[in-house]
């Protein structure tokens, strides 16, 4: 056996493409636009595809999002995690529907709706890898989200790289102390160890993490967090600028015309 | 100069507490002041400060009695929200007080709560006054422990308080951060007149830079005064856990009076009195070990070390560059060097926790690369650097027993009751770790430890945010356990631990070896300490100044060396 450091599908690597993705560290075409218009976009992405029944037009949604996803620069965490879901959740749903005497039509039917909820997921991913916490809470907080939710948003991800550092030392902790065993038939046996570790953790994370947020919560006191006058002024700080209009304009388009595609093609 | 806050029999008993933790306190702190607060732990410091704020009795609602005034107001009939206008509060774990992702956004989280329409002027100029203008931009889990306190104390001073309340500035940074720190609060207080109160262990830090000293001893002040009659009660303080300067030390020593604030007024105090010790380097000795006959065994070796991170933008981060160490057995190692010279990473591939990306390690004789983190955990002992990351069960005795039992010893039991007896800790050894105290809990890591048998022990800044008479117990008991292990690294910015325990003292400087050197070597080296950013204990640099050879490293050593020189200034 020989260790080496790996770059990409360690623990760290998840740990930066989580950060990379919560705090939209990547830029993308939506990370320079409005909160506002990035939730509208993405709500107008997301009901879209539950309005036809037409093969044609839920392929060219389909590609709208695709493309949507890859100006957005969706890390390979994320797009990798996507599209296994996709793929497992198709495979099974087929393979159940063949067991019990489906044939293509079920496949073709499948396909229709896998592909809905991927055009959904894609648009999603691409929306929310754009917004780092403060536009998105913000964007929260303008559509009359109440102040307290907005501020758990930001502060979620706040807490992130924190919670996940506190929990790679004690995993590690808990790896180096306990007792060490063999790998087992396909290293089964080592998995299930670091599943148990990963439960065990949560004991030192808890205490930890209550202590340190008793400052947090006396800090947002003394910070004027329940006076909570600010919200004005804090919405005041979004503007809607051409590329907003431009973006959106430019899908709605897209929409309309996927639409118009259906109407003319048919398929399946 | 005007009262801003006023105490006048103020008592206060926590929900549930037995006794009050505030007794009948009558204090008075004039504006622009500056002011620490010291007493043990347990004295009522903290909860004293929460009284300026209003957090006590409005956040911790409790039978609170008497009369407190801040700024001309009753903060009785006020809110905390009011009145942390005029007091801001920087907390002692202050990264917990940061809650916005950018250093903009929390800088300007108070006044945009309180619907300041200047929020961002008051934001700009908070920023600019600390000189943090340039992380503006970035995420607060970016900063290094200096910035981040920075970060807390600038968005306190968005609210343009008139009172600023700092909890132990120097527990969680480094000495050049904590002296930054404290030259930025005596700028706020000089330039802007903003009156400050530290709570403070560190008597150096007291005497170099408050204007007045408040002893809290049992819930109530044993007196308020001017610094220069607080240190001259050098007794009294340290009956009360606040160990004199050094430097006060020293002059004790020689029976000169006075309470010198600085080295360079202390020197001048030895000098004008007469007792400026000569030719006294027959009067330590000479160290042990240094010639030794035979080459002693390698505990571990690592050759041309490199490694890196990467960062979030995805490039690598070199830490380490191509660096040679040997660590022998016997050796007691200092790891010195600034924030990011690479000291954790190179202790975490020491220990195996992690492979290089470049070169090898040989630990006790076995390659790092070849075999898991968890079976080098049998040659090697990490000890992380806030004790409760070590606490991964709910007693002490099942933390140090989680090793030795784990790994079939049939001795575990014995060994976890021996352990714990040397560290000291053994009545508490069926309580959770995190209801100990700071020093308490620095030992009980040491147990776990020493349960694991290591052939070496490396930890991670073990005297980091202890107070000073908790900080000696830890060298000493680290020195004590010396005789256990084969060798011991300890990455550490604290000097008094680097010429107290350290047989030898590895400067890193961006990832590689400065200097491998003696500690006395490393103290004698103007040049390298200015290059290492390290500030010599207050002892090192009075016997420097004095023209000491070689220089005293511990007060024990400094009194060794001016015992002859003292018959003669009496003769």
């Amino acid at each position: 056996m020989s260790r080496k450091t790996r770059d990409v599908l360690s623990v760290e690597w998840v740990k930066l493409e989580l950060i990379r993705t919560a705090y939209a560290t990547r830029g993308g075409l939506f990370a320079k636009m409005d909160a506002r218009m990035v939730i509208g976009w993405y709500l107008m992405l997301a009901v879209a595809p539950w309005l036809t029944h037409s093969f044609a037009t839920i392929i060219a949604l389909f590609v709208i999002t695709a493309v949507s996803a890859a100006l957005a620069r969706v890390g390979p965490l994320v797009l990798g995690l996507f599209l296994f879901g996709f793929v497992t959740d198709f495979a099974y749903a087929f393979l159940a529907a063949w067991l019990f005497g489906g044939d293509a039509h079920t496949a073709i039917a499948l396909i229709e709706i896998n592909l809905k909820l991927a055009s959904v997921s894609l648009a999603s991913i691409a929306a929310f890898v754009s917004l780092d916490p403060e536009k998105l809470s913000t964007g929260l907080l303008a559509l009359g989200a109440p102040e307290l939710l907005a501020f758990g948003v930001s502060y979620g991800y706040r807490m992130m790289p924190i919670l996940f550092e506190e929990f790679g030392i004690v995993f590690t902790g808990l790896r180096l102390r306990s007792a060490p065993g063999a790998r087992g038939f396909l290293g089964l046996r080592a998995l299930w160890r670091w599943g148990t570790y990963a439960v065990q953790a949560f004991y030192p994370i808890f205490l930890n993490t209550a202590k340190s947020v008793r400052t947090t919560v006396e800090s947002l006191e003394t910070r004027g967090f329940t006076a909570n006058q600010g919200r004005d002024l804090r919405i005041a700080r979004l503007s809607i600028g051409t590329l907003d209009v431009a973006v959106v304009a430019t899908t709605a388009v897209a929409v309309v015309g996927a639409y118009a595609l259906g109407a003319q093609v048919a398929l399946g | 100069m005007s009262a801003i806050i006023e105490l006048d029999r103020v008592s206060f008993r926590y929900p549930g507490a037995t006794r009050d933790t505030l007794r009948n306190v009558c204090l008075t702190i004039e504006e622009g002041d500056f002011v620490a607060v010291i007493g043990g732990n347990g004295s009522g410091k903290t909860t004293l400060c929460k009284t300026f704020n209003g957090l006590v009795p409005h956040y911790w609602v409790g039978e609170f009695a008497g009369e407190a005034t801040v700024a001309g107001v009753d903060t009785y009939d006020s809110s905390v929200a009011e009145l942390s206008g005029t007091v801001g509060y920087v907390y002692q774990d202050f990264q917990n007080q940061l809650v916005r992702p950018r250093v903009r956004d929390e800088v300007e989280f108070g006044p945009m709560n309180f619907g300041m329409a200047d929020f961002a002027e008051r934001g700009e100029e908070a920023m600019e006054a600390l000189g943090i203008t340039h992380l503006a931009d970035r995420f607060v889990w970016q900063l290094s422990g200096g910035q981040a306190h920075l970060t807390a104390l600038a968005s306190v001073l968005a609210m343009r308080p008139r009172v600023i309340v700092v909890d132990e500035p120097v527990a969680e940074v480094d000495p050049a951060g904590a002296h930054a720190l404290y030259e930025r609060l005596t700028q706020l207080n000089r330039e802007h007149g903003i009156t400050v109160v530290v709570i403070e262990h560190h008597a150096e830090f007291i005497s170099q830079y408050a204007k007045s000293v408040v002893l809290m001893d049992d819930g109530a002040p044993v007196w308020h005064l001017p610094v220069a009659e607080a240190a001259a009660r050098a007794d009294e303080l340290a009956t009360h856990g606040i160990p004199a300067p050094q430097i006060i030390d020293a002059c004790a020593a020689l029976d000169v009076a006075g309470a010198p604030r600085t080295v360079a007024e202390a020197a001048a105090l030895l000098r004008d009195a007469g007792a400026v010790p000569v030719g006294a380097s027959s009067a330590v000795p000479a160290e042990a070990g240094e010639e030794a006959a035979e080459p002693a065994r390698a505990v571990v070796t690592a050759s041309s070390l490199s490694h890196g991170y990467r960062t979030v933008a995805g490039d690598l981060m070199p830490v380490l560059h191509e660096l040679d160490l040997t660590v022998d057995a016997g050796d007691r190692i200092a790891l010195v060097g600034g924030n990011g010279a690479g000291k954790s990473t190179l202790m975490r591939l020491l220990g195996g926790l992690q492979v290089p990306r470049g070169g090898t390690i040989v630990l006790d004789g076995v390659d790092t690369r070849s075999t898991s983190s968890a079976r080098l955990a049998d040659h090697a002992a990490y000890l992380f650097q806030r004790p409760e990351q070590m606490f991964l069960k709910d007693s002490i005795r099942a933390d140090v027993r989680l090793h030795p039992a784990g790994r079939g010893r049939a001795d575990a039991d014995a060994l976890v009751d021996h352990v714990l007896e040397r560290v000291r800790l053994a009545p508490f050894a069926d309580r959770d770790g995190r209801t100990l105290s700071g020093g308490q809990q620095r030992r009980a890591t040491l147990a776990i430890g020493l349960a694991m048998s290591p052939a070496l022990l490396l930890a991670d800044e073990p005297t980091a945010s202890l107070d000073v008479a908790s900080r000696d117990s830890v060298i000493a008991m680290l020195e004590e356990l010396s005789g256990t292990i084969a060798a011991a690294v300890v990455a550490t910015h604290d000097m008094h631990l680097v010429a107290e325990w350290a047989t030898r003292v590895i400067v890193l400087e961006q990832g590689r070896i400065l200097a491998d050197v003696t500690p006395r070597e490393l103290f004698a080296d103007d040049a390298l300490l200015a290059q290492a950013r390290l500030v010599p204990p207050q002892i090192v640099a009075l016997g420097r100044a004095l023209g000491l050879d070689p220089v005293p490293l511990s007060v024990a050593e400094w009194r060794d060396a001016v015992a002859p020189t003292r018959t003669e200034v009496h003769a």
